[in-house]
């Protein structure tokens, strides 16, 4: 099975971890980048971060495309009770 | 694995996984509750005889309002349909049970203790008066302060639990174990309206899961959500109804896949536009979370979104229209049989037709303005919920004959049927006609008291009616004629091709419907093994072929009733334990003015921790189906389906918890508020759980290759990195009480909202990594005693978990020390 691959998985963690300091250094780093930058870049980073730990940790990248499906829907979800809440009190 | 005992023997009850078993005291349940919030619909119209009588206190008052909703809803409505579902819902689609027996088992004593739970809180200085809907404030200790008030909400949660594990076991089922050439669009129509239930309860009652327990941490530990002055109360509306619109139609689906069954075996014909009623249902579901806010016209939500939801309201009617029709053009093409069971189905289509109608009116925003809070929302609710479950008394006596191979007395049911009707309409048509009653208040204008006396007439009528029920069931029981395999002239659905009552196992031989009808195919099994030449290829990895399945459990009672004794100690914890906070954690004081609750608080989780570890090292086998439809989730293994599910409901868990947030802070005004946090500490924890997630992966790698000591080793630094990620939590949590003040409730340096919302979230997902440490214990035991070589999928499911909790931290970490 392709994801046997213990190089592959440490490949993924290193870029895992990179990532979080990456996040780090967006608001800590001493940048000075505005915040909205700031902002939409740790987002970014954070999608990135899900998708390899979800793709290869989680398998999904392997399993049939139905239960990517699932978890989009389940964000969805999410996004709309997010998004549509907080614009009825703007 | 015990031997499953026989009917007459009361063991039988309290261990059996059977899904026919189970589905009949999930019924009688269900029907129990009926009595149960029937009396307090009684008292309600007693207490409506004259206005401001005095029968009961306000408060009492209030509680009989409150626990009416409330059972009715929960513990009575929904149950009803899954006690049918879970006898027939298997049956139709021609599996042996459902994919998780055990689990289904733990769903219904989960139920039928939060029950328990909920009537104990009567005695608990009182139950909860806020509502059914538990509007904020009101739901906070403040406005009710009762340790029972709590006992309510910790009941309900428990139900959610229990809908829970129900949800991803039906989800599993039908989307695993469907009979050989049974696609979905072939399936009952009964299963299908369960299946669009179970899929929008999937995400709704983890919405629910989330604003309850949102609630019991400002009950329990005191936060202050729902108290904050930072948009609280509207934080409640939209969890709340984010959940409580689409439990409308998960009400009322079962019901609905009830009266289209039985519109097919009483007019002799199939469903007039099938595809486009099984279109409808699905539309319906999606739009379902679509319309939710049309429940908050009366709040400050903006005009534009309000515009919106009164658009997908009116759209939601649409698909509805349609099944209307199919329903009607049914009987028209059809030949009908005015039987019991088809008498309450068409009591059901009018009722519902009706209280569609006066929906339509509140759903537009000027005409809610004047409905609202007045009796027109209760006589259209109940017209919809109880209307709708009208037919499910029909699915009762339908099915009756199968469950118990003895045919009901038609005279007393056709009698139940006209008593039940006209005393609904009494009770309910009065109630549009004296609409400008104000809701959940007896005081009300005489001149509307003749209304209400019919209206309570028609009440006792109502219940009374069900006695005939009772009366014509248990009679028929003793004494009916025999029903044999099929009393109905024109079925078309399995259960009706197996014995009444069918035996334990279902079918003699493998029901198939690859030649395009129902056939029962004998596979060549050679000594017990399994057939060869079908089956997936990831079935051979099943490791136990040739065992018999079990039936017999006693864990997911005693887990229920150790899940009950923690949800009574939590219950009054917060009034018998009080911590002073010092200077220190040395000078910190806690203490007790009454020991039982926080005793049952201590004992029932540990009961818990030790049944769950008996269910998990029990010799339970449910065999897989080997040869069954799939669509879409083929070669996902169940187990691992299931955990899918199970992660897409915890998604929205924690997505409430994390909208929560952002809603709150957005009404605060975001950029007034900044992380409360060092982000040092964050960013080593987010290491520690990076770190955490790659050991679980190299613990499976390790365990595939049959390497013992990597597997041991890798578990072994994933429960050290869970307890470094605990101990940064616990000296960040304290440095943040002692150092900066920043408690529960109380923050120097802003909005008191934020401390909690930082506590309660990070709090949770805490919880959910001590769970995983318990589980990764668990593992880790078993793997040093030799597990896992050959069969290595719980090491890859609690990865799924595991994975699952650190991509929560990966949002939680910018959330809460960035942004």
């Amino acid at each position: 099975m392709a994801s046997d691959s213990i190089k592959l998985y440490s490949l993924v963690y290193a870029g895992l971890v990179g990532l979080a300091a990456l996040n780090y250094v967006l608001f800590e780093g001493g940048l000075d980048l505005a915040y909205d930058i700031s902002f939409v870049g740790t987002m970014v980073i954070a999608v990135l971060k899900t998708a390899l730990v979800v793709a290869f940790f989680m398998h999904l990248k392997w399993e049939n495309r139905s239960l990517t499906y699932l978890m989009v829907l389940a964000l969805v979800l999410t996004l709309l009770l997010m998004s549509a809440a907080t614009y009825s009190i703007t | 694995m015990s031997e499953l005992p026989p009917t007459t023997s009361l063991r039988r009850w309290l261990v059996t996984t059977n899904h026919k078993d189970v589905g009949i005291m999930y019924t009688i349940t269900a029907l129990f509750f009926l009595i149960f919030g029937g009396v307090m619909a009684l008292l309600i119209r007693l207490q409506l005889w004259e206005p401001g009588a005095q029968i009961l206190s306000g408060l009492a008052y209030n509680e009989a309002v409150t626990a009416h909703g409330l059972v009715m809803v929960f513990w009575f409505l929904s149950p009803l349909g899954f006690g049918l579902a879970n006898y027939f819902v298997p049956l139709q689609i021609g599996a042996d049970d459902l994919a998780f027996p055990r689990l289904n088992a733990v769903s219904y004593w989960l139920y039928v203790l939060s029950g328990v739970m909920f009537a104990i809180s009567f005695f608990q200085g009182g139950t909860l008066s806020a509502g059914w809907t538990m509007y904020a404030p009101l739901n906070v200790p403040m406005y009710t302060p009762s340790i029972g008030s709590t006992g309510a909400i910790l009941a309900l949660a428990m139900f959610v639990a229990s809908t829970t594990a129900s949800t991803v076991n039906f989800l599993t089922s039908i989307h695993h174990s469907r009979a050989e050439g049974m696609g979905l669009m072939d399936m009952p129509m009964f299963t299908w309206s369960m299946l669009a239930t179970v899929w929008m309860m999937l995400f709704a009652f983890a919405a629910l899961l989330s604003v309850a327990v949102i609630l019991l941490s400002d009950r329990v530990f005191g936060s202050l959500y729902f108290s904050a002055t930072e948009g609280g109360s509207l934080l409640w509306g939209h969890l709340f109804w984010f959940f409580g619109h689409p439990e409308v139609y998960i009400v009322f689906f079962p019901a609905l896949g009830v009266m289209l069954e039985l519109f097919q075996t009483f007019s002799g014909r199939r469903l007039v536009g099938r595809k486009w009623a099984i279109i409808a249902i699905c539309l319906i579901s999606v739009q379902s979370f679509l319309v939710w806010m049309h429940h908050m016209f009366l709040t400050t939500i903006n005009l534009e979104i309000k515009t919106l939801m009164m658009a997908t309201t009116i759209g939601i009617s649409l698909p509805f229209d349609l099944l209307v029709f199919a329903l009607i053009y049914t009987l028209i093409k059809g030949r009908i049989q005015f039987t019991t069971p088809f008498l309450f189905a068409l009591g059901a289509l009018l009722l519902f037709i009706l209280g569609g109608i006066t929906g339509v009116f509140l759903g537009a925003i000027v005409l809610d303005y004047e409905f609202r809070g007045t009796y027109w929302v209760v006589a259209h609710f109940h017209y919809v919920m109880f209307g709708g479950a009208t037919a499910l008394f029909g699915g009762i006596y339908y099915w009756f004959p199968k469950v118990t191979g003895k045919m009901y007395d038609e005279f007393l049911g056709k009698v139940h049927f006209v008593v039940f009707f006209i005393g609904f309409n009494a009770v309910y048509f009065s109630m549009f006609l004296g609409w400008e009653t104000p809701r959940r208040v007896f005081e009300y204008d005489p001149a509307f008291q003749t209304f209400h006396q019919i209206g309570t007439i028609g009440a006792f009528v109502l219940g009374g009616s069900f006695f005939i029920m009772f009366y014509n069931l248990a009679k028929s029981y003793l004494y009916g004629e025999e029903a044999g395999a099929n009393p109905w002239d024109y079925t078309r659905t399995a259960e009706w091709a197996i014995p009444s009552p069918p035996p334990l196992e279902n079918w003699d031989g493998r029901p198939s419907y690859a030649s395009g009808k129902l056939e029962f195919v004998q596979d060549a099994v050679a000594d017990g093994g399994h057939a060869d030449g079908h089956g997936e290829s990831h079935l051979d990895e099943y490791p136990y072929w040739d065992k018999h399945p079990s039936h017999a459990s006693i864990w997911p009672f005693a887990f229920s009733v150790a899940t009950l004794i923690f949800m009574i100690g939590l219950s009054g914890v917060r009034d018998s334990v009080s911590l002073s906070l010092g200077e220190t954690l040395a000078t910190t004081a806690l203490s007790m003015s009454n020991p039982v609750y926080p005793v049952f608080a201590a004992v029932g989780p540990i009961l818990m921790v030790w049944t769950a570890v008996r269910w998990g090292t029990e010799d339970f086998y449910a065999p897989p189906t080997a040869i069954a439809e799939r669509w879409p989730f083929h070669g996902i293994e169940k187990v691992k389906l299931g955990m899918w599910f199970f992660l897409a409901s915890d998604v929205i868990v924690f997505g409430a918890f994390i909208s929560a947030a952002v809603f709150i802070r957005v009404n605060a005004g975001w950029m007034n508020w900044g992380p409360i946090t060092e982000p040092l500490p964050g960013l080593i924890n987010t290491f520690v759980l990076l770190t955490s997630s790659f050991t679980v992966i190299l613990a499976l790698v390790f365990a595939r290759r049959e390497n013992a000591k990597g597997l041991l080793a890798s578990l072994g630094a994933t429960i050290l990195l869970s307890f470094t990620f605990l101990g940064i939590k616990a000296w960040e949590w304290h440095h943040e009480v002692y150092d900066k003040g920043v408690t529960l409730t109380q923050n120097p340096h802003g909005d008191p909202i934020q401390a909690s919302i930082y506590y309660v979230t990070t709090g949770l997902h805490g919880f959910h990594v001590v769970i995983g440490v318990l589980i990764a214990g668990y593992l880790f035991v078993r793997a040093a005693r030799g597990y896992y070589r050959e069969d290595q999928r719980p090491l890859e499911y609690f990865g799924l978990y595991w994975h699952f909790v650190d991509i929560v931290w990966i949002f939680l970490f910018p959330l809460f020390y960035l942004f």
